[in-house]
């Protein structure tokens, strides 16, 4: 082994690729995206072609195949390093526009659970959809979060019940990203709220299932471009097959480890789309300063704006470094629990930082909503990233979770 | 590709000097703290050991290792005890000087005396600091004027000096063309015992207490013409020197915040109040979750810093125009020297008044961590280095090299 910092030749070649494509194609759209609400399906369907041809895996946690690393060997992995290219990836995509990258087709969010927690059979069934997306566009999701608990994932109400061969489910999930439009979701219940996270059950529940319904779709602060749905099962029944894992995977606190091992992969995932948002209004500062203050300034001022910069750009470069590192240790299948939670904790930091900084850097310019400046936009998208996928304050439980090990909560 | 794990070969010098650092240094940092150095012991099994020879090239008679092993025995030495890295026998910087200014040659010469027999107790010097700035002109006080037959006479009074009253031999910067300013002065190979040189009294300092540093005046001392080394004019070159000695002390930094940060999560998982550890209260837990994201980023950062230092010099002779390795380097010395500082602060502000007293390590680690960060280059310079890059300027003396004009460092 080594200790190294140079891309491989194919994440130089992807991230090459992706960068090209974020500057000269997505960045002319972005602002139109961020009004519309949307992104146009012709323009996914592109997208989905072109990841395809390059072999990126790009939709929140890639699906199947090479990306995922789930065809590799521990040996391969390590060599390959999909979970690295998938962050160097979602960065220079995220540097274009993040909003694009919570639209892109897929499994999303609810493929690591699948992918992790499912049975073969169950891998089979809900990822082979999303091999062919050449006339539709399908989507999975992930529905943890209800109107009474967010960071208490502990606490969710939803409830399920066996009925026969059926699971009864009933409650109510908000903030869903890309919930409404999803083929299925990845929802998670509880047998009886008084057993906490031991009475935990996810489920995969498919659109058009009775009972389930599409509640509003969330006005943001940010990220517009992305769908944020209300999800609402009344008396939903799903099938047993759907309960993900099967029943005696439950028997220990499974429902919940599931809901938690899917993090230790998404959270790097977020960091790398949080970092490139950040770079994105960093080198936007740098280029700014470069034209209006010119060394003829002086240096006082000067110095005190470079001394900003430079800690904008120190701070992204240390989470950067976590997140690399996060990353790696899942392609070396190594638990990287703390240091998911220390990369996705300091890389929404850093970035807000970053945005916030180049604002104020900027002056008045920076917050004018005008074609190809995008500031003010970095600013209103950022801002979810030290929210979602745990808070940094949850981001903080679970690393002193990890350094007190008699710790058991607060 | 990227990868997180050092090599067979560096597990084992850094595991040596991890137990190196636990049984011999932590033990007796007090001890060193008092007499104010290291016992000969402790500098000759440092000495047998390589440690301070380790990434200087093999053609000066180094180990050829490379920053990035240097760097992870720095890590595990200011583990042990942050002073005693600072105050072990070798060429350290006045070896990097003499490479860096002079070349592969010359640096050959003056690093000869540090092998071998009786090398353990010896210790070179740079003297570049000064105390008082010149109001008329750009660059230091210190005059070096011609004499005789290509001989040099210095003048002038040095501040801040590393290992001033130990050293055997000095590199001293001095003012040769005082037109030129930044780009007139020279670096001098000054032996301890020349004429015309008096060591200062040494300092008492805040923290480090077992590394020396001191000053030296310097009254019309004469050196013959071999004594200059031929690149100390290049702003370039004095840039790229006090870059990578900071990343050595970077690397302590990163040490001394693992030492800091263990001892305080040993500490909050035992002390107890209201009933339960302290540590199973959010305020002292997220503090503790803060240090471990400090640590995490700060080692990250040095070891890219160092790899791409090395990466860069594979290609390069003599100092590197790597500007991409140069803004790793200084992001990494910003932010560890930083991460450092608030291990030692919250250090003692965890243990509470018993991290005011001396009976505890933390106290001195806090004041260890100040210390450190006023050498070879403070998180300002690094700072002002990182966004010059940035912006694409020209790399400016006056806000890049420490000395009496910004913040002087010792070196």
């Amino acid at each position: 082994m080594t200790i190294e910092f140079s891309l491989n030749s194919r994440q130089r070649e992807l991230t090459a690729m992706i960068h090209q494509f974020a500057e000269t194609v997505v960045r002319p759209q972005s602002l139109s995206w961020d009004r519309e609400h949307g992104v146009p399906h012709d323009f996914l369907r592109q997208i989905v072609v072109m990841l395809q041809s390059i072999g990126g895996g790009l939709s929140m946690g890639p699906s199947r195949g090479e990306d995922a690393g789930e065809t590799l060997d521990a040996e391969k992995k390590k060599k390959r390093q999909p979970a690295l290219s998938t962050i160097l990836s979602a960065e220079a995509m995220s540097w274009g526009d993040a909003g694009l990258l919570l639209c892109i087709p897929g499994p999303g969010l609810g493929g690591p659970p699948v992918r992790s927690s499912g049975t073969p059979a169950q891998r089979e069934r809900f990822f082979k959809p999303f091999d062919d997306m050449s006339k539709d566009l399908k989507w999975g999701a992930y529905a943890l979060t209800e109107p009474g608990a967010g960071s208490d994932v502990a606490g969710i109400r939803t409830t399920c019940r066996k009925e026969g061969r059926e699971w009864v489910l009933s409650g109510r999930k908000c903030y869903i990203t890309n919930g409404a439009r999803a083929s299925w979701n990845v929802v998670f219940a509880t047998v009886d709220p008084s057993l906490g996270r031991a009475g935990h059950r996810a489920f995969v529940v498919e659109k058009g299932t009775p009972g389930f319904s599409v509640g509003r779709i969330e006005d943001k602060m940010g990220l517009r471009a992305s769908e944020t749905a209300e999800l609402a099962f009344e008396e939903c029944r799903v099938p047993e097959d759907n309960l993900l894992g099967g029943e005696d995977s439950y028997k220990s606190k499974e429902g919940f480890m599931t809901a938690m091992k899917t993090f230790d992969t998404t959270r790097p995932l977020v960091a790398a789309m949080a970092l490139g948002i950040g770079r994105a209004a960093y080198e936007y500062a740098v280029a700014f300063v470069k034209e209006h203050y010119v060394l003829s300034r002086p240096i006082p001022r000067y110095a005190a704006i470079a001394e900003r910069l430079a800690r904008v750009g120190r701070n992204l470069a240390a989470a950067r470094v976590t997140t690399w590192r996060a990353a790696w240790l899942a392609d070396q299948g190594e638990n990287n629990a703390k240091e998911a939670s220390i990369c996705k904790a300091m890389a929404g930091g850093a970035a807000i930082r970053a945005c916030i900084e180049a604002i104020e850097i900027c002056g008045a310019e920076g917050s004018i909503a005008a074609e190809h400046q995008l500031l003010e936009k970095w600013f209103r998208d950022i801002k979810v990233y030290d929210i979602f996928e745990g808070t940094g304050q949850i981001q903080r439980i679970v690393i002193s979770k990890r350094l007190l090990p008699d710790l058991k909560s607060f | 590709m990227i990868a997180f794990e050092p090599s067979d070969d560096q597990k084992m010098v850094r595991d040596a000097v991890a137990q190196f650092a636990q049984r011999t240094l932590r033990p007796r940092m007090r001890e060193f703290e008092k007499a104010r150095g290291l016992p000969d012991d402790v500098l000759r099994a440092a000495a047998e050991m390589g440690l301070g020879l380790a990434a200087f090239p093999e053609s000066v008679g180094g180990g050829g290792l490379g920053l990035v092993t240097q760097i992870l025995i720095e890590e595990e030495l200011a583990n042990g005890d942050p002073s005693a890295a600072f105050a072990l026998g070798g060429p350290g910087a006045y070896g990097w000087a003499a490479l860096t200014f002079g070349g592969s040659a010359p640096a050959k010469t003056l690093i000869e005396p540090f092998l071998g027999d009786g090398a353990h107790a010896r210790f070179g010097a740079v003297a570049w600091g000064e105390k008082k700035a010149l109001a008329e002109r750009a660059g230091l006080a210190t005059r070096a004027e011609p004499g005789a037959d290509g001989t040099w006479r210095l003048t002038g009074e040095k501040a801040f000096v590393h290992n001033a009253d130990r050293a055997q031999s000095f590199i001293v910067f001095a003012q040769v063309d005082p037109s030129k300013g930044w780009d007139g002065l020279g670096a001098f190979v000054v032996p301890a015992g020349a004429k015309g040189l008096t060591v200062l009294p040494r300092s008492q300092t805040l923290g480090l207490d077992a590394a020396s540093f001191g000053g030296l005046a310097l009254d019309g001392v004469t050196v013959g013409e071999g004594a200059r080394l031929a690149h100390a004019g290049e702003v370039r070159r004095l840039v790229c020197f006090f870059a990578r000695q900071a990343l050595f002390v970077a690397a302590r930094g990163v040490g001394l915040a693992r030492a800091a940060f263990d001892t305080t999560r040993a500490y909050a998982e035992q002390r107890r109040a209201f009933g339960k550890p302290i540590g199973h209260f959010q305020a002292v837990a997220f503090n503790l979750a803060d240090r471990a994201m400090d640590l995490e980023a700060a080692r990250g950062m040095v070891w890219r810093a160092a790899w791409l230092w090395d990466e860069a010099m594979k290609s390069a002779d003599g100092e590197t125009d790597t500007r991409e390795a140069l803004q790793h380097l200084a992001w990494a010395v910003s932010f560890a020297h930083e991460a450092a500082m608030r291990a030692g602060d919250e250090a003692v502000q965890l243990h509470g008044g018993s991290g005011f007293m001396r009976d505890y390590p933390v106290e001195k680690w806090m004041r260890d961590a100040k210390q450190l960060q006023l050498c070879a280059m403070t998180a300002e310079h690094a700072d002002q280095l990182a966004a010059a890059i940035a912006l694409g300027l020209p790399l400016d003396p006056a806000l890049l090299l420490p000395g009496p004009e910004s913040q002087n460092v010792f070196i």
